[in-house]
């Protein structure tokens, strides 16, 4: 086990590498195809070539290989690599800290994320025996009716109509129900308060877990279906066990593994869900500020925080494939 | 002397203005007014949205309608500009004097002193500005500058690459003396006659030296000499600031605090309907809903914008619209009250002149002869001029706002239905890079925010260039008479002269119609019960914090 | 057990000289036999037909110009069948019906590209990994890894900054080249692991073993015998996948990165009625959305019988 859990860790740190490198070129030839992030500092004016090359001097884009096409721009990358190590993650284009923003921004996405994993992961579990138990009747229908309807209807118009049509009539009759700055008043805020992030992050949360449940309905339900279909299953029934024991033990258990597994695959996945969530709800989280970055062609932030938010990915995708693994013992000599 | 007077005049003008307003409370909402005076409640918070793109709160790198409107509270200038005219009058300016508008000698009123203590005396200004002109900081508001002596010694040279060829000369403006503490000596490089009018803008302000010796804390925590004191920054989150009691002048508010929640977007209205918000603007989805509610009509402000839309032209370029018939032919095609009445209602007005009237000195409707929708007379100019190659599209370049994209789509469709030219719409999130790589195949769309308020500030830093052979960066534009009109009002002896000599100018482009003017912003704002005595600055459309009253709600 | 045509892939590899293969053709057939039994999966195949057709030839359901807009005629109420503007018009005067109509083909071109190209790429992908193991293997397994781990909307929008340059025409596959080109980038994986897993269990039965043993080459060892054991599970991802991508290209489409007006999408449309429906003009939202939700529904009911018909441990 301990030589298996070594193997992934360095696979884990090459593939971070990996997805650092790409991440670098794609964004060196964002720079150098598309011109000068730089001149958008100077909106609707035209600088003059001393006052562009004083504000790439500022950025840190004055290495001349920006301006060369091609040039892979491997000297800043290897030098940015060399200052990671050292635990400086850089700073914005506007000189702000990477580290400053993302300790500002992650607690905000992660405490997002975590609500949106409960939510899968209950209604996932419960929809999907329920479906399963019940298969070919109409709750199986039903539920795989509604699991579709979540599907399809795109996130944002989820969050737009429950913010203009129901947070401020809800938000008013909490305050006026159960007083200002309560817990349930908090709950239906049209939007993000950091004084309170998880009262103000619940109600977003559950809805992007909602939109992104579907997946997780239909997984429990197929693999429930195959445990039911299975040989251990019929076994134990036809060793008298109980029903109930049999369902809990033997279809339940097994099902959640793939669950498992899929929830730290959707976890970058869920990061398009963060954008919009993040910027409809107003919460200051790595989504919103990735984003940010990417259209402002900011190499240091957009490096700095794709590193870390790698970084937890390929943290989580290990953690699944130990958990697999000590529940799968197979998977150790495959 | 004329000019000293003029100023004093004003300012008198302006005292007087502003006691009416204080002294008159508002509509006086039940509130027993706590505090001397006023409708404030000395220990009330007012509650803002600011953008999530404030990235500093430097006065010399501040050029963006946000921070500009927090640092009006934080920060006193020289002068400051009376909510209604936008005229200016000296506020820490003891008087701005002249006698051949080359050489100005600035007063300071004496005894003023930062938050933090230090004197605010001709060396704050001066240091203040040797930093902002000073090419290699690198400063968003370096640019204005340009008018002082000794600001070209203080740019570096480059090659075309980029690399720095030269070190700037000079580390401080030549044209920058300071007399005595109170006293400083401006020598610009040419007569300029507006240029007291520039001296309250963000980034003329002041800076303690405690600032200049760690600029990224200052940045982020300003050492101002306003009447508020940032308290917190929490960037990306929120702003807080509190009243600073030590303030000695006269313009400040009764209320206790202000705190501004960054929003990523615009969308805050549902929070403005919740309570957290005391200002908002509602979507236009909402806009219809708003106008209905009589609760929220009483508490609703409108009033002229300085922001002028506009459609310019790739005049460099070979094509039909270098015959100003063609160019007319398309101002005359855009339903601009249509497109308005059922995009924008109420937050755009159709524009008809190049200079935004009612909000600056010189500003006049209608001076725009083909800026209303006429289809036939439309159809008739683009016959004159030869009509559209068969089979072209028209492209129309513009940024990647999604309420610009909306209001072109429309101007597009008003071109295609009226003259039966095919458009396409090109939002390139690259628009200034190419624009100013004359990189664009078909008209564009051009903004223009005034930096402050006079007339000129819409013609010569947009049209004039001196560039005989290619005309300015932007469109290709060259007239000689429009540059000698502007050099005629930037020589005249008074403002007044001035602003008359450069409404010649915009005559002039009147008839060579080089670009089209659309739309002008109109400020508007919904406000909660807590807040009264509303008046919209009408050139950031942001309400001016020092005349509101608010109460605890 | 009489041949017929079969559905999809499982049939088009199908040959009768080895066994298994045999049976996967007779799984093709029943399968085929029990969902024509089946009322619901007969719904759905009319509904995906219907906007199938809508794509091909819009003109057979509108004569309106979509990009024919008068502002003056904004935001007109649906006026029923027979008015000039049956279903309204939206807020740039354009008619809603002729945008709908024409904007089903971005959106059902787009799924369709882009499961077809990532169902090629993650079964190649995922057979030779199975197949060879060793270097290839680990090859295939970090470039899943990389592309699981870079977040597709960071991506999207890299890749978007990068070809912004390059001029894409008009027509409708420029159109949705951008979105395509990125959504099949990071879809392939999920039918790479899935092919990789089935082709490690298939290259060891016996009768693969003795194809190997017998000098058949490795392409016709995977093509004729692995490939038939491996494309039953993804098949039935396919439907499912499609109306995922009709889903996320509204997302895209929100984020302005997706199908790019003037170019109408049904996700265009959606973003925009978005804006409007807390104005009274819910309309706007509610017709396209209808579309997008009624074509999603019916591919995802094909997706899940065709699912239960083709695993035989279902039955």
């Amino acid at each position: 086990m301990g030589r298996y859990i070594l193997r992934r860790s360095l696979l884990g740190v090459a593939t971070l590498l990996l997805v650092m490198f790409v991440l670098h070129l794609l964004t060196t030839f964002a720079i150098q195809l598309n011109g000068n992030p730089a001149l958008a500092f100077f909106g609707d004016k035209v600088p003059t070539e001393s006052q562009l090359a004083a504000v790439e001097t500022r950025f840190g884009l004055d290495d001349p290989c920006y301006d060369q096409t091609g040039n892979p721009c491997l000297g800043p990358f290897v030098e940015r690599l060399g200052q990671y190590a050292q635990g400086d993650f850089g700073t914005n284009l506007r000189g702000r800290e990477v580290t400053d923003i993302v300790a500002t921004a992650a607690p905000n996405t992660l405490k997002l994320f975590l609500v949106v994993t409960i939510v899968w992961f209950v209604l996932g579990m419960g929809l999907g025996t329920a479906a399963a138990r019940r298969r070919d009747r109409s709750a199986d229908h039903g539920i795989r009716l509604t699991s579709v309807l979540i599907d399809a209807f795109p996130i944002f118009v989820l969050l737009l109509v429950y913010r203009y049509v129901f947070a401020v009539p809800l938000n008013g009759w909490a305050e006026d129900t159960f007083g200002a700055g309560s817990l349930p008043a908090l709950w239906f805020r049209p939007s993000f308060d950091d004084d309170h992030p998880w009262a103000t992050l619940l109600v977003p949360g559950i809805l992007l877990g909602l939109a992104g449940s579907a997946a997780f309905i239909r997984l429990v339900r197929a693999s429930q279906l195959e445990s039911y279909a299975g040989d251990h299953v019929r076994t134990a029934r036809s060793r008298g066990l109980n029903e109930r024991h049999v369902v809990t033990h033997h279809v339940i258990r097994n099902s959640a593994v793939p669950v498992v597994t899929a929830v730290g695959l959707t976890f970058t996945e869920a990061l398009a869900g963060a954008v919009v969530t993040e910027g409809m709800m107003n919460i200051y989280g790595m989504g919103g500020v990735l984003w940010e970055a990417v259209r402002a062609a900011d190499v240091a932030l957009i490096l700095g925080i794709v590193t870390i938010l790698a970084a937890v990915t390929v943290v989580v995708m290990l953690v699944v494939d130990i958990a697999y693994a000590a529940l799968d013992p197979r998977i150790r000599y495959a | 002397m004329g000019r000293k007077a003029a100023v004093a005049a004003t300012a008198t003008a302006v005292a007087l203005v502003l006691a009416s307003c204080s002294g008159g409370g508002g509509d006086d909402d039940g509130t027993d007014g706590g505090g001397g005076g006023g409708g404030s409640d000395p220990d009330a918070t007012l509650h803002l949205a600011l953008s999530q793109d404030v990235e500093t709160l430097l006065p010399m790198d501040s050029n963006v309608g946000d921070n500009i409107s927090v640092l009006d509270v934080v920060y006193d200038g020289l002068v400051r500009y009376d909510p209604k005219t936008t005229e200016p009058y000296n506020y820490v300016a003891e008087s701005v004097e002249t006698e051949d508008n080359t050489v100005w000698t600035i007063k300071i009123k004496p005894d003023l002193t930062f938050q933090n203590g230090e004197p605010v005396d001709a060396d704050a200004f001066a240091r203040a500005w040797n930093y902002a002109a000073y090419g290699p900081n690198a400063m968003a508001n370096n640019y204005f500058f340009e008018r002082i002596a000794g600001y070209d010694e203080m740019q570096g040279e480059t090659d075309d690459e980029g690399n720095v060829t030269k070190e700037p000369e000079a580390e401080t403006l030549s044209g920058l003396k300071v007399v005595d503490p109170q006293t400083l000596e401006v020598t610009l490089t040419g007569p300029f006659a507006g240029f007291a009018t520039m001296l309250g803008y963000t980034g003329f302000f002041p800076i303690a030296q405690a600032c200049l010796d760690d600029i990224e804390a200052c940045a982020v925590q300003p050492i101002g000499n306003g009447p508020f004191q940032v308290e917190k920054w929490d960037q990306g989150v929120n702003l807080t600031a509190q009243r600073w009691e030590d303030y000695t002048l006269e313009e400040t508010p009764e209320y206790g605090a202000i705190e501004w929640t960054e929003y990523t977007g615009e969308d805050n209205w549902p929070d403005f309907q919740a309570g957290n918000l005391d200002f908002a603007v509602p979507p236009p989805a909402e806009q219809q809903a708003a106008a209905n509610d009589p609760d929220l009509q009483e508490r609703y402000v409108e009033g002229p914008g300085a922001a002028l839309t506009y459609l310019a032209f790739p005049l460099y370029k070979d094509g039909p619209w270098t015959d100003v018939e063609f160019r007319k032919a398309i101002s005359l095609a855009v339903d601009r009250q249509g497109i308005i009445d059922a995009l924008l209602p109420g937050q755009r007005v159709p524009a008809d002149s190049w200079v935004v009237p009612d909000v600056v000195p010189g500003g006049t409707g209608g001076t725009c002869e083909w800026c209303t929708f006429d289809p036939e007379a439309a159809k008739a100019a683009l016959e004159k001029a030869g009509g559209w190659p068969e089979g072209e599209k028209l492209t129309i370049h513009l940024g990647q706002d999604a309420t610009e994209q909306e209001l072109f789509k429309a101007v597009g469709d008003s071109i295609q239905e009226t003259l039966g030219i095919p458009y396409e719409l090109d939002a390139t999130p690259d628009y200034f890079a190419r624009r100013a790589a004359r990189d664009f195949s078909g008209p564009f769309r051009a903004n223009w925010f005034p930096d402050y308020p006079l007339n000129e500030n819409y013609l010569a830093p947009v049209y004039a260039s001196g560039d005989e052979k290619n005309g300015n960066v932007e469109f290709g534009y060259y007239s000689a008479d429009f540059e000698a009109a502007v050099k005629a009002g930037d020589e005249a002896a008074t403002l007044d002269e001035a602003v008359t000599q450069y409404q010649e100018a915009e005559k002039i482009l009147a008839t060579d119609f080089p670009t089209i003017p659309l739309f002008v912003a109109q400020n508007t704002d919904y406000y909660s019960e807590n807040v009264s005595n509303v008046v919209l600055d009408p050139f950031s459309g942001e309400p001016k914090l020092r005349l509101l009253e608010v109460t605890n709600g | 057990m009489p041949e017929r045509a079969a559905p999809g892939p499982t049939a088009a590899t199908a040959t009768p000289d080895a066994p298994a293969v045999d049976a996967s053709t007779s799984l093709g057939g029943d399968a085929w036999r029990r969902l024509r039994r089946r009322p619901d999966v007969i719904a759905a195949a009319v509904v995906v037909v219907f906007f199938a057709v809508m794509a091909a030839f819009p003109r057979l359901f509108t004569s309106t110009n979509p990009q024919s807009c008068v502002i003056g005629d904004s935001k007109i109420r649906p006026q029923g069948l027979g008015g000039e503007h049956p279903l309204g018009t939206d807020v740039h005067g354009c008619d809603l019906l002729a945008q709908l109509v024409h904007g089903a083909r971005p959106s059902l071109t787009l799924a369709f590209v882009v499961v077809g190209a990532s169902l090629l790429i993650g079964v190649t992908l995922g057979l030779l990994a199975g197949y060879y193991l060793g270097w290839v293997d680990s090859v295939v397994s970090r470039t899943i890894e990389v592309f699981l781990v870079i977040p597709l909307l960071l991506a999207a929008l890299l890749l978007l900054t990068l070809f912004r340059k390059v001029s894409v025409g008009g027509g409708t596959f420029d159109v949705i080249l951008l979105p395509a080109v990125v959504l099949t980038m990071f879809g392939w994986m999920a039918y790479a692991r899935y092919v990789r897993a089935a082709t490690l269990e298939a290259k060891n039965l016996d009768y693969v073993t003795a194809a190997r043993a017998l000098g058949a080459s490795d392409l016709r060892v995977m093509v004729r015998h692995v490939l038939p054991n491996a494309i039953g599970p993804v098949t039935a991802l396919v439907p499912t996948a499609i109306a995922g991508v009709i889903s996320t290209e509204a997302v895209l489409a929100f984020l302005g990165i997706g199908v790019r007006p003037p170019a109408i999408s049904w996700g265009i449309m959606i973003t925009n009625g978005a804006d409007w429906v807390t104005g009274g003009y819910a309309y706007l939202l509610l017709y396209p959305l209808g579309c997008l939700v009624l074509t999603v529904l019916a591919l995802v009911a094909l997706g899940d019988a065709l699912r239960d018909a083709l695993d035989p441990r279902l039955r």
